[in-house]
């Protein structure tokens, strides 16, 4: 009986030790993941932000004064340019 | 003295009697006591647990925000009109700020600012939260939160930005400080655009740190992307070409719309004198004001198509009908109507081509008031047009039973109603779509809105031919004119109305046109209001706008010219010599 009780008891000491570790190991877990998602929401605007910066390089109004400028590029006229139908496409 | 030992046990106090009643009383209060202190903790336990645990709650639970960002606008190709980004802004709290004078200097320094108006800032030092900066650049922030000062923090906040700035600042419009649309879209669809805040329950350690989530989180909802119908390289051009015309002509102000004749889509609209979204310091009503969509004005001769499509459909005339107009001057109820040039006899073509007054009113006056009203009503002048924009407005036409036969006459060549620019352009998609006027929508649209037949599509050809004419020789407009392309429109020239009569020097110039004729991809409005350096007709400043933007426009949409070019290159490649 006293045999039983004393591996009873450190069957539940036991288990009462798994439990603290894995809430221990659920908040180390659940922290790292907040900062993960933290980390993926920073980069989301990073890309977003990015994203609008290249728009703002690449303004008609930019390009056109690159173009005409550093490039000395004009636009062409029809005069200019060779007109090819696409295959299938009406006329 | 002497002091005697006593032996407990032999104590005299032991052998006196205790009343048995007075152990008894202490047992039970005790018992009572405890007795009172189960209760006790039952109710608090089980039975009003509410105020403890939310004082437990208080101590470790936070309810956090998650912040729905707000939806971008695009244009009709994917490409972004407005979007956000994160802009931190810098907040203080004068009371138990570090006042460290070499950083605070350099605090200035970054916040772009005086050391003096940040002292003025941070001088009462009884606020707990003063704003140092609102919305400004992450890497600025950073710079400022290593600095390390005490009191001084940052709290997150975005930042609309517009890549295509001043271009396209009227459709677009833009929020304030707080994220709130405050003009043009994203005023109109600030609840689709703005989205809804989502939050969760969390518990936090001593550290500050989430460490478990409680009960289910709300979703954020992301605001919905706006996808418009404007195409931003025709955008930018249009507003280019208005804004140049503007300023070689010294004009007050102009418009240009550009719609899509076969959808209705609004491919571009312009005004100037418009304002960068990004610098909105000193912003004045003038630049503030969408006048294509916002602002009124008679059409003048831009109306006259409109007359002579309805003679046409309804057997009045032919288009080689000829009218005598000779004299240049006609005389109704007692008024006179004039030409600028005396024109002698015109077909009903030529009436359009020279844009005569007396052609068209002495067509008109065959007419009932109340057929000219209905194609009038039918092509949107005086309805209200059924795009989503604040501050659109309807026009001026009175009632056909209030008309005086003056009234009705003037009505013809486009005075006594009033109408926007963009309720004339999307009018002309009678002429452009084969007699059916269609819905103009500022949205992509994938599936275009069902036409109304107002005419027949014999008839809106015979008119787009005579508006062809009018950018030919002997037109009012040959500069609408462009290379490959062919073109019609019609100009207009129109006193502007001042108190009760009309200005003798103050015009308005338009043309409104399409290309290319025979199968028309986009329809071009232009308005030149108050033109002052000399020329002020139609066919003078508003048509080289229309050119340019056509021309622009249809290259850009990748059609192919319908007039023969003369080729400019040599497409023959010459032999290479060994």
């Amino acid at each position: 009986m006293t045999r039983l009780s004393l591996l009873l008891l450190a069957a539940v000491v036991a288990s009462a030790m798994v439990l603290v570790h894995s809430q221990y190991e659920m908040r180390r877990l659940f922290v790292e993941h907040e900062k993960t998602l933290k980390d993926a929401a920073r980069l989301d605007m990073d890309l977003d932000r990015l994203t609008v910066e290249r728009r703002a390089q690449a303004t008609p109004l930019r390009v056109e004064q690159i173009a005409r400028q550093q490039l000395q590029m004009r636009n062409p006229s029809p005069g200019i340019t060779q007109y090819v139908a696409a295959p299938g496409a009406r006329p | 003295m002497s002091s005697r030992s006593v032996q407990l046990s032999s104590s005299p106090l032991l052998t006196s009697k205790t009343p048995v009643w007075r152990s008894k009383l202490i047992v039970a209060t005790i018992a009572i006591a405890f007795a009172g202190l189960a209760v006790r903790a039952a109710y608090v336990q089980v039975i009003d647990n509410a105020f403890f645990k939310h004082q437990g709650e208080v101590r470790f639970a936070r309810t956090l925000a998650l912040p729905a960002s707000r939806g971008r606008i695009l244009d009709r190709n994917g490409l972004l009109l407005a979007s956000s980004v994160p802009a931190p802004s810098i907040w203080a709290n004068p009371e138990d700020l570090e006042r460290d004078p070499a950083k605070l200097a350099r605090l200035a320094q970054l916040l772009e600012m005086t050391p003096a108006d940040l002292e003025r800032k941070l001088a009462n030092e009884d606020k707990t939260f003063v704003w140092l900066k609102r919305q400004l650049d992450e890497p600025v922030v950073k710079d400022i939160l290593a600095l390390d000062i005490k009191g001084v923090y940052s709290i997150k906040e975005y930042k609309r930005l517009y890549p295509e700035g001043e271009a396209a600042a009227h459709i677009v419009g833009f929020t304030n400080v707080e994220d709130v649309g405050q003009e043009g879209m994203e005023l109109v669809f600030q609840k689709q655009l703005s989205g809804r805040q989502g939050s969760r329950r969390v518990i936090k350690d001593r550290l500050g740190r989430v460490v478990e989530d409680v009960g289910e989180a709300v979703q954020p909802v992301d605001g919905e992307d706006l996808q418009l119908s404007i195409d931003n390289k025709v955008q930018f051009f249009a507003y280019q070409k208005l804004r140049d015309a503007v300023l070689d002509n010294k004009a007050k102000a102009g418009s240009v719309v550009v719609l899509d004749a076969q959808s209705g889509e609004v491919l571009a609209l312009a005004n100037y004198p418009s304002y960068s979204p990004a610098k909105r310091i000193n912003l004045s009503g003038e630049q503030l004001r969408n006048r294509a969509l916002t602002d009124t004005f008679e059409p003048g001769s831009t109306m006259k198509p409109f007359v002579i499509s309805l003679a046409l459909e309804k057997g009045i005339v032919k288009p080689e009908t000829r009218i005598d107009t000779s004299g240049g001057h006609l005389t109704i109820a007692g008024s006179t109507i004039s030409d600028s040039h005396a024109h002698g006899t015109l077909t009903v073509n030529e009436v359009i081509q020279k844009s005569s007054n007396i052609g068209t009113v002495k067509i008109a006056m065959q007419m009932q008031p109340r057929d000219m009203w209905e194609i009038y009503t039918e092509v949107g002048f005086g309805q209200k047009p059924q795009v989503p924009f604040p501050g659109v407005v309807s026009g001026r036409l009175r009632p056909y039973k209030t008309w005086r036969p003056i009234e009705q006459a003037t009505m013809s060549y486009g005075y006594g109603l009033s109408t926007s620019l963009f309720q004339l352009a999307r009018a002309y998609t009678l002429f452009s779509h084969d007699g059916e006027v269609i819905p103009a929508s500022l949205m992509k649209v994938n599936q275009p809105g069902a036409g109304v037949r107002v005419i027949s599509a014999e008839n809106a050809i015979a008119v787009r031919k005579m508006l062809n004419m009018v950018a030919g020789p002997g037109g009012t407009a040959p500069k609408a004119q462009t290379v490959g392309y062919s073109v019609g429109g019609k100009t207009g020239t129109a006193h502007k109305q001042e108190g009760k009569g009309y200005s003798g020097k103050k015009y308005r110039g338009f043309f409104v046109g399409l290309a290319p004729i025979e199968r028309p991809r986009i329809i071009v409005a232009v308005m030149i209001d108050e033109p002052s350096n000399g020329r002020y007709f139609g066919g003078d400043v508003a048509a080289p706008v229309f050119s340019e933007t056509v021309q622009q426009t249809l290259r850009l949409m990748g059609i192919q010219p319908d007039m023969s070019v003369k080729p400019q290159t040599s497409v023959q490649a010459v032999e290479e010599s060994f």
